[in-house]
């Protein structure tokens, strides 16, 4: 194998050793892709300790999101609530449509009484 | 195989017990507020390196906990907790940054906030002999395309498999390889070769 294949082949091989037996073989024998060996493998270090870096969190995130399990609760309380009452709430929502219907009713009749 | 963090639920951390999971699930508050300061700091970390805007990966990190919440329950411990976590946190962050499209992403000066989000990197490099300058490969991470960034960052950074990242980013295994392929390659380019040059 020559130097471009070998090394168009490090980016895989700096992550795993057992891919190629050809690759091992050029790396004994060739400083310069032994030397671009070690730069991917340094790269995948340096990667890999990104990991442990963590960025400071804005102030107010933590406490929205600790928030999140009372605003959820709530919210679970309401829906079972209206579950459970849904006929009642369906019952108040249709009387106040009916009442807001027989109120318009009323009204364009008293209307047209008084232009008649 | 090389690989130094192989789970996503890997690093330094202490492992979050079944117990607190466990609590969270019945509802108690306390619980979750030990599992939010437990784990939001990675999590939001994440969402920085891939969405590079904090206030995008504040917003990120409240609906990564919101689907969390939501979703404690059906959580039933055949992976780690973290390992979940990470990939509600990868699949939130990613749909996010695909709605929001590329506009933003090279907007001047979203680097250097992006960066000046980042802590300093001295003693990370100590403690992880890490023969880098830490903060010189997190700008040329930056400087990558974004497909390929991500793809360095899932596979080297969060150590996902590219079957995973290939299917966190709705695409092909294959091309997630090659993302990560040649987003290693280009690093190495920007880290070494690059500086040889001058």
């Amino acid at each position: 194998m020559r130097c471009p294949e070998v090394q168009e082949l490090l980016p895989a091989y700096a992550d795993d050793r057992h891919a190629d037996l050809s690759v091992r073989r050029h790396l004994a024998s060739c400083d310069e892709c032994r030397q671009a060996l070690d730069d991917y493998e340094q790269v995948l270090d340096g990667l890999s300790a990104m990991r442990s870096i963590v960025a400071p969190v804005p102030v107010a995130l933590r406490d929205s999101l600790v928030a999140i399990a009372r605003a959820e609760k709530r919210l679970d309380k309401m829906v079972t609530h209206v579950t459970r009452n849904r006929r009642a709430y369906a019952g108040g929502i249709a009387a106040v449509a009916v009442g807001a219907a027989g109120a318009a009713l009323w009204r364009s009749r008293r209307v047209r009484t008084a232009a008649a | 195989m090389r690989r130094l963090n192989a789970s996503p639920s890997g690093g330094d951390r202490e492992p979050v017990p079944a117990e607190l999971i466990d609590r969270c699930k019945r509802g108690d508050e306390a619980a979750w507020a030990q599992l939010v300061d437990a784990t939001h700091g990675s999590v939001y970390t994440l969402c920085l390196r891939i969405l590079r805007d904090p206030d995008d990966a504040a917003e990120a990190t409240q609906d990564v906990y919101l689907k969390v919440w939501r979703n404690l329950k059906g959580f039933r411990g055949d992976a780690a907790f973290e390992t979940w976590l990470y990939r509600v946190a990868t699949n939130t962050a990613i749909t996010k940054h695909r709605r929001r499209g590329r506009k933003r992403t090279h907007e001047a000066g979203m680097d250097d906030e992006m960066m000046s989000a980042i802590p300093g990197t001295a003693s990370v490099e100590a403690s992880a002999g890490a023969r880098l300058d830490m903060a010189r490969l997190d700008r040329a991470l930056d400087e990558l395309p974004d497909h390929y960034r991500t793809a360095v960052l899932l596979r080297d950074v969060y150590g996902l498999t590219t079957a995973e990242i290939a299917k966190e980013t709705k695409t092909s295994e294959t091309a997630a390889k090659v993302r990560v392929h040649r987003g290693r390659k280009r690093l190495k380019e920007l880290m070494f070769d690059e500086e040889k040059d001058r």
